[in-house]
This record gives C-alpha cells, sequence and structure tokens, in this order.
C-alpha cells in the first residue's frame, strides 16, 4: 500500500502536560481511518498535527508526496463569518490556488449537495449550526484533497445530514481520497471505517480492525496496579475496591492473563466489552 | 496571496471596524487643515506623524479579525504561515497608502500651503507618510490579538509603546551617557521630525537620510519577530 502519512513518535506538550505520547503510525492512501478515544484524549491534536496545522513538540511526520492536498474540517467551524457562503468558499479557493472557472462550478455543485443552495446568498454567521457545519466541510472538499481530515464531523448536523455525509466520505473514497476522522456516540461511521486507532491518555495502544467487540475486559486482584504502566495493549486500567479493571485490547489479553498469573495474581472475570461500553464504563 | 489580501479587506470592509480609525484619520486632517496658509514640510511631517498611530490602530484591528480556526484553516489552504501574516500585513499598509494619498493630495487641493509643492518635496513627505505607517504597523502587529490575547494588554500597550516613540528625544536627553544606547529600541517615529524641519526642501542629498532607513530596518526587525512569535504561539 502507498503512504500517503508516517508519524514516528510524535510528542506534544502542552502546559507542562504530556497531551501526546509517542506517537507513531502509518496513514495509507486511499482508506477511510478513525481515531478513537474519550474525551481530552488528544485527538483533535493529533488530528491538527497530521493536518500540518499545529507542530509537534517533537517527533518526525513525512509527507512522502510533497504534493499533498490536506482538507481538514475543525470541531466546531467559526460562526461569525461576515460572508455568504459563495463568497467565502470562492475566497477558500483562490487562496488554494484554484482557478475562477473551476470554482465557480463547483462551489454550485457542492452547495446543491449539501442542500445549501437556497441558502447561498446568506451570510454565514446568519446560517444554523448544522448548516456553518456544512460550509465547515465544504471548504475542506473544494479542492479535492488527497487527504480529508475531519474532527467530529457529525456535531450539529441531523441524521439526515450524517447520511448523506457518509455517502459524500464514500464518494470520496472511491475518487481516491483517504479519509481520516474521529467521533464518538455514533455509529454510523462504523460500516465504512477500515481502521482505527485507539487513542488513550496522548498514546496509540493498537491499530484494531473495527468491529464492534474489540476490547477484553480483565477483573484481576493480588497484583500492584502501577506494574501496568509499562505493559502493551492496555488501554486503562481502574481500582475498584480490592479488584483491578484492565481494559486491553483482545490480541494482548492472553500475554497480559499469562503475565498476571505469573505474578500469582488471579483472575476474577474476562470479558469483551465495545468501545463505547468502556467509554460509559469509565 | 492576493485571494487572502481581497478576503481581508473585504472582511475589514463587512466587519465595520475600519470606521473609528478611519474616521478619526479624516477628522484630524480636517482639524490640522482649519487655518491657512501652512509651512509644506512641516505639515507634512505632522500628518505623517497622526499616520503613523492611525496605522497602528487599523493593524491591530485587521489582525483581529480571524477567530483562531478560520485562522489555522487560511493557514493550510494559503500553504504557510508567512504568506498569512504577510497579507495581513500588506492589507493593513495598502489601507494607510490610501490614507497617505488622502493626506497628502487633500492640502494641495484645497490650496492650503502657503506655496506650491514641489516633486522634490512631494516625495519626500509621501515617503515619509509610508515609512511612518509601517512603524506603525510594524510595532502594533506585536500587540494585536495574535500575540496578545488579552484586550486591554493589547491597546494599552500599544499606547504606552507609542507615547515613548514620541517621548524618544525626551529619554535621550534625560539618560545618563552610558545608558544613552537604551533609545535604539524605542520605535524610531519622531527621528525623521528634526531632519525634515531643518531640510531646505531643495535637494534630497541635504536631506540626513539615516533616520529614514532606520525605520525601514526598525520595522524589517520587528515584523520578523512578530512572524516568529506569531508562528511560535500559534502552533
Amino acid at each position: 500500500m502507498e503512504k500517503l502519512v508516517e508519524l514516528k513518535n510524535i510528542n506534544k506538550v502542552y502546559a507542562n502536560k504530556n497531551v501526546l505520547n509517542n506517537i507513531s503510525l502509518t496513514i495509507n492512501k486511499n482508506q477511510i481511518l478513525a481515531i478513537l478515544g474519550g474525551n481530552g484524549t488528544g485527538k483533535s491534536t493529533l488530528l491538527r498535527i497530521i493536518s500540518g496545522i499545529e507542530r509537534p513538540s517533537s517527533g518526525e511526520i513525512n509527507y512522502p508526496n510533497k504534493n499533498i492536498k490536506i482538507g481538514y474540517v475543525p470541531e466546531r467551524f467559526s460562526k461569525n463569518i461576515r460572508f455568504t457562503p459563495s463568497e467565502y468558499l470562492y475566497y477558500i479557493g483562490m487562496m488554494s490556488g484554484s482557478a475562477k472557472d473551476y470554482l465557480t462550478k463547483r462551489i454550485d455543485d457542492l452547495l446543491l449537495l449539501f442542500e445549501l443552495d437556497k441558502m447561498k446568498n446568506h451570510r454565514i454567521m446568519e446560517l444554523s449550526k448544522g448548516n456553518i457545519q456544512k460550509v465547515g466541510l465544504i471548504q475542506a472538499i473544494l479542492n479535492r484533497p488527497n487527504l480529508l481530515i475531519l474532527d467530529e464531523p457529525l456535531s450539529g448536523l441531523d441524521s439526515e445530514a450524517q447520511e448523506e455525509l457518509v455517502k459524500i466520505l464514500v464518494e470520496l473514497k472511491q475518487q481516491g481520497t483517504t479519509i481520516l476522522l474521529t467521533y464518538h456516540e455514533s455509529n454510523i461511521f462504523e460500516s465504512i471505517v477500515e481502521d482505527t486507532f485507539y487513542l488513550h491518555d496522548g498514546s496509540i495502544s493498537e491499530t484494531a480492525s473495527s468491529e464492534k467487540e474489540s476490547i477484553k475486559l480483565l477483573i484481576v486482584r493480588n497484583v500492584n496496579k502501577s506494574i501496568f504502566k509499562e505493559w502493551d495493549g492496555i488501554f486503562h486500567v481502574e481500582e475498584k475496591g480490592n479488584q483491578l479493571y484492565l481494559y486491553v485490547t483482545v490480541k494482548s489479553s492472553d500475554v497480559i492473563l499469562s503475565r498476571v498469573l505469573q505474578l500469582e495474581g488471579s483472575i476474577e472475570a474476562v470479558s469483551t466489552v465495545t468501545l463505547d461500553d468502556m467509554e460509559r464504563m469509565l | 496571496m492576493k485571494a487572502l489580501i481581497k478576503f481581508s479587506l473585504h472582511d475589514y470592509l463587512r466587519s465595520h471596524k475600519y470606521f473609528p480609525p478611519i474616521s478619526t484619520f479624516i477628522i484630524l486632517i480636517l482639524i490640522y487643515y482649519s487655518y491657512r496658509p501652512n509651512p509644506i514640510i512641516d505639515s507634512y511631517a505632522v500628518t505623517a506623524m497622526i499616520l503613523y498611530i492611525i496605522s497602528a490602530w487599523l493593524c491591530i484591528s485587521v489582525l483581529s479579525l480571524d477567530p483562531p480556526v478560520q485562522r489555522q484553516l487560511m493557514v493550510l489552504h494559503i500553504g504557510g504561515e508567512n504568506r498569512y501574516y504577510l497579507s495581513k500585513i500588506i492589507s493593513v499598509l495598502l489601507i494607510s497608502i490610501i490614507l497617505t494619498v488622502y493626506a497628502f493630495i487633500y492640502p494641495i487641493i484645497f490650496g492650503m500651503f502657503d506655496e506650491s509643492v514641489t516633486l522634490t518635496i512631494g516625495l519626500v513627505s509621501l515617503v515619509n507618510h509610508v515609512f511612518l505607517s509601517i512603524l506603525g504597523i510594524s510595532i502594533a502587529s506585536l500587540f494585536s490579538k495574535i500575540i496578545t490575547e488579552n484586550a486591554i494588554n493589547s491597546y494599552g500597550g500599544l499606547a504606552l509603546t507609542i507615547i515613548i516613540s514620541f517621548a524618544a528625544l525626551g529619554v535621550y536627553d534625560a539618560l545618563p551617557s552610558y545608558l544613552k544606547n537604551i533609545v535604539w529600541i524605542i520605535p524610531p517615529a519622531t527621528s525623521t521630525q528634526t531632519p525634515l524641519i531643518n531640510w531646505n526642501g531643495e535637494n534630497v542629498l541635504d536631506l540626513y537620510l539615516f533616520p529614514f532607513i532606520w525605520i525601514i530596518i526598525y520595522s524589517l526587525i520587528v515584523l520578523y519577530l512578530f512572524i516568529k512569535l506569531a508562528k511560535r504561539i500559534q502552533k
């Protein structure tokens, strides 16, 4: 598979707090990928770093294709834009170096597709939250990017628009666009996402294929919580009375269980949970 | 860059934030020339100083237009932060140039001078206006929302710096000889005033040119510092 972006040992520190720890991952061409994780796990920061908007504190980011075009949809698109969607998108297209004739037609097509054509003469600041989010989406796909990055693209969209967005993303993928997105509280993307990265406390634990049951919950006793800090494949450790709840990847669960036994710990229960379950329990 | 400059100017027009600085400038010029006749070189030296303050004000308001998310998207679309910040600075400079033209032409059209403006005096006066507006823009960029989030610090810091720049000569005289070099860090806003007032207006070579060159060097250093700082803060 052809590489589109490669991240090596990316770290990001904000006000002495490590937001991202040693992230290494490769994004290949023509895929739909998701980065999942709870609030404050560093998803948006990672997306901004991949898009080039933000710099990592350390580490390396490579784009093998030097002419890569990146489209980025922020979680909250600016509300206070004094232009109409047509004017705004025209300026954005011109900034990216698109030709005038191409832009005019492309903007009309996209406004029609997102059902904003009737509002094209209203200022963006006068539009509803959902329609503002749509303008945010259009600005990102206006110039047919190679890599489209969407940070929580569903926020503010009604269910109809959400389904429309899924269709558009599939179409874009068919046209050769790689899509990287984050989302939570929704399964609408599960049918189209091909690979998922799980982010927890600023670290990527593992790449797992997008299936609902991809996390094991191990309930163990007689083991010190601190030893798990160094172990691979662990999303989260929680202390409940004298039990430890370990949320681990399916792949590493057997290794973790045998190591717990070697340390003379006892295993109380093993079950499989979904990512949504895990987020609810935490 | 051309598209972002157009965008910025169009957005500034829609925001109506141009109204306070531009109307203040127009009114000040009208007041200044409320009686006639006026000496040419001295009058242009004063209007250039007014433009220095107004350009700083314009810069602060133009650089506060884009919310952070919008700024990030534009940097992505235009292909780099340097281009983004330079486009914004050029946008302010273009507005200042329009004001320069107004300040230059108004007294000529309405016959406010005691004699006619020669080509040499006209060119030097225009250059002085443009240079001082560049100085105002560069200083204000360091106090803009991009660098200083707090509006009180922003406007307060800029006002204080402008006041200090006007008092530079007084500060120089008051300082003991071993501290006089500190004056070099003060914006050289008044440095062209004395050479202009002492100039006979006949030959450019009779004019002491170093203050003009220093204004540009100083402004470029400050603008470089602004872009460096902005890139560091925004990332």
